[in-house]
């Protein structure tokens, strides 16, 4: 009896020692600062001297002040964006590299690691220089006769933004979908031929599904750093690119309001889950929905 | 043309590597047609282009007179069961199954009648809502089976299909196999490196080896009457020398192993002193501890190893010269087994030694 529960005891004890090393690091480096920041976001600030008076005004101001909501709906606008347009982008590209260009997809795949070696300062610098009204497109447009005058709205816009962003993360969700589609078997795809599916339909019903958790992961990388992105919005961006993580840097920085600072990266991450669950019951619901109206067929 | 696969001189080279050199190949309708032979011999890339997953870089394919080299897969009246299933691991038993009704537009009751129908053929009931990760590997064989077999094509390819599945299984599937075929009446080609199983289930064996078709007879001719040593050695157990011809009398020859003569029987062109194999078949071969007068050929040799198998006992005996050899002895009655080292007399009659050109 003794050895048995010994043996229990040890088996049990296996996975906590497997996960010991990772749950104690996000411990501490993820459960307790954000745990600080909830803290801090119920204090206030006076006199740039942070007072331990618990309330809820830091809240009060995040959800009524027209400018905090609107910057934070319009951060995961632009991070949605740029994940819809970046898979759609990185799609053909990993799916040419899997199943059509085999010869050079390792150099295809060297390329875009090599973009990741440039610095990010670095590119978003390149950026400017090409979209600012004395920049290259600006100058093309002119020369082909597009433009009489220099284009100042190429820079400063939600649209900029969007387009650096995709830049700099691409690389992430090349990764993931292009793995996705390698572990799809080309004798499931030949199956799927030959049971009389057209190439497009073979994708539609067979590659594209099993190549979607490698989607899902890019699109959610993509999703979550876009949207808490702020170096680039700050220098691309301008005004009407501004987004809700340059105001928390600056609340943390130069207003040295930390509480409303606090407040507010807890307010974008509530939004930020609260639309998550959302797509996820919406999808769970359409899922359900479209399977009932098979079986209502039958 | 009864013939409803005919494959007209199909080549198939993937780079330096020829895969198939003019293959010329009918199939009947109805047969049970085996492809036959070691891996890499071109087998499975012949199924390969009939199902129009591979195209061949010349030659054309008919079925039913049509020549369909250059239709792609999806246009072809063919299915094909995987080797390794290749089902859809997204989709349930069911809907794997559904998949080519559904492209054929088929209304909603009536595939979920054939659904019905085609898993009770396979014995697979109950198992719809299952997906391809909960199956066994029998399980999952049958469902891939069925997916082709709903879609009532001309020809059923099968690759391999029971190659991954274990040996009593795989027994057991054969059989099936053959009565799903009995049942149907579909033209099965069949590719195996299993030559038990080519004999097993066929009505025909087209035996290939390095993108040639070496021989294509039925199971018990190309067993029986083998055109090479190498469908010989292929097919079947055998006991083999090698020798020279030293007499030709019709169809019966005399060869010098070196150590003694034996008779034998060639089919054609053998001529005075040409390098040949003998190829005699363990079951021909009458065992007895004293000379038996009864066949032509003659031997020695001393017991080295006694392999038990049941139904039969093998008998490992190394022959004047150094040769060992395999008999065997069917154990039809309660027989004492020989013991280890006794000299036991090998005879055979002069048809049961084949003469083959080396």
């Amino acid at each position: 009896m003794a050895e048995t529960s010994q043996i229990k005891k040890r088996k049990w004890l296996g996975p906590i020692w497997n996960l010991g090393p990772l749950s104690t690091f996000m411990f501490i480096f993820f459960i307790i600062p954000v745990g600080i920041f909830v803290i801090y976001s119920f204090w206030s600030v006076r006199n740039y001297d942070i007072v331990r008076n618990w309330n809820v005004d830091n809240y009060i101001k995040v959800f009524t002040s027209p400018v905090y909501l609107k910057l934070i709906f319009r951060s995961i606008g632009i991070g949605f964006g740029t994940a819809v347009l970046a898979v759609i982008f990185v799609y053909p590209l990993a799916y040419t590299m899997a199943f059509k260009f085999i010869k050079y997809r390792d150099l295809i795949l060297f390329i875009l690691t090599i973009s990741l070696f440039s610095n990010y300062l670095v590119r978003i610098y390149a950026w400017r220089s090409i979209l600012s009204a004395s920049g290259l497109v600006s100058w093309i447009m002119m020369s082909l006769g597009l433009a009489s005058e220099p284009q100042f709205y190429l820079l400063y816009s939600s649209w900029a933004v969007i387009l650096v962003l995709m830049n700099v993360y691409i690389p992430y969700a090349t990764l993931p979908i292009y793995s996705a589609l390698l572990n799809v078997e080309k004798d499931i795809i030949d199956a799927a031929g030959d049971l009389g599916a057209r190439p497009l339909r073979v994708f539609r019903e067979i590659t594209l599904p099993l190549s979607m958790p490698g989607v899902t992961v890019a699109f959610l990388f993509i999703f979550l750093l876009a949207t808490g992105d702020f170096v680039t919005p700050e220098l691309v961006g301008g005004k009407n690119g501004m987004m809700i993580g340059s105001s928390i840097a600056t609340q943390f920085g130069l207003v040295m309001n930390w509480p409303l600072g606090s407040a507010l990266v807890v307010s974008t991450v509530l939004v930020f889950v609260a639309l998550i669950a959302m797509l996820v019951v919406a999808g769970r619901i359409f899922k359900s929905l479209k399977k009932s109206g098979r079986m209502g067929t039958s | 043309m009864g013939q409803i696969v005919f494959f007209q001189g199909i080549t198939k080279r993937f780079g330096e590597v020829v895969a198939l050199r003019e293959i010329n190949l009918g199939v009947e309708q109805g047969e049970f047609l085996s492809l036959l032979g070691p891996s890499g011999c071109g087998k499975t890339t012949l199924l390969r282009s009939c199902a129009g997953i591979e195209t061949p870089d010349a030659g054309r394919i008919y079925l039913e007179g049509k020549d369909v080299t250059d239709y792609p897969a999806y246009k072809r009246h063919v299915n094909m069961v995987f080797q390794r299933w290749a089902l859809f691991p997204h989709k349930t038993v069911a809907e794997n199954i559904a998949f080519g009704l559904m492209l054929k537009k088929v209304s909603q009751v009536e595939i979920n009648r054939q659904v019905r129908n085609t898993l009770e053929l396979v014995k697979m009931e109950g198992y719809e809502d299952r997906f391809p990760k909960q199956l066994s590997g029998g399980q999952a064989q049958r469902v891939a089976l069925a997916r082709a077999i709903i879609m009532q094509p001309k020809v059923l390819l099968l690759d391999e299909p029971l190659g991954s599945l274990d040996l009593k299984l795989r027994k057991e599937m054969q059989i099936e196999l053959i009565n799903i075929h009995k049942r149907l009446g579909t033209t099965f080609i069949y590719v195996t490196h299993d030559q038990e199983e080519a004999l097993t289930m066929s009505n025909r064996v087209v035996l290939m080896n390095q993108g040639t078709i070496i021989q294509d007879g039925t199971p018990s001719e190309v067993y029986q009457k083998p055109k090479s040593v190498f469908v010989a050695q292929f097919i079947g157990e055998g006991i083999f020398f090698k020798g020279k011809v030293t007499s030709i009398e019709g169809t019966r020859c005399q060869v010098d192993t070196g150590n003694c003569l034996l008779h034998g029987t060639a089919s054609s062109g053998m001529e005075l002193l040409k390098e040949v194999t003998v190829c005699i078949r363990p079951e021909r071969v009458r065992i007895n501890c004293v000379p038996d007068a009864r066949g032509e050929n003659q031997i020695e040799g001393q017991i080295v190893n006694t392999i038990f198998k049941g139904p039969a006992v093998h008998y490992q005996l190394q022959i004047t010269g150094g040769q060992i050899i395999t008999v065997q002895q069917n154990l039809e009655q309660d027989i004492p087994l020989y013991t280890s080292q006794s000299i036991l007399n090998l005879s055979w009659p002069a048809e049961s030694g084949i003469v083959l050109a080396n």
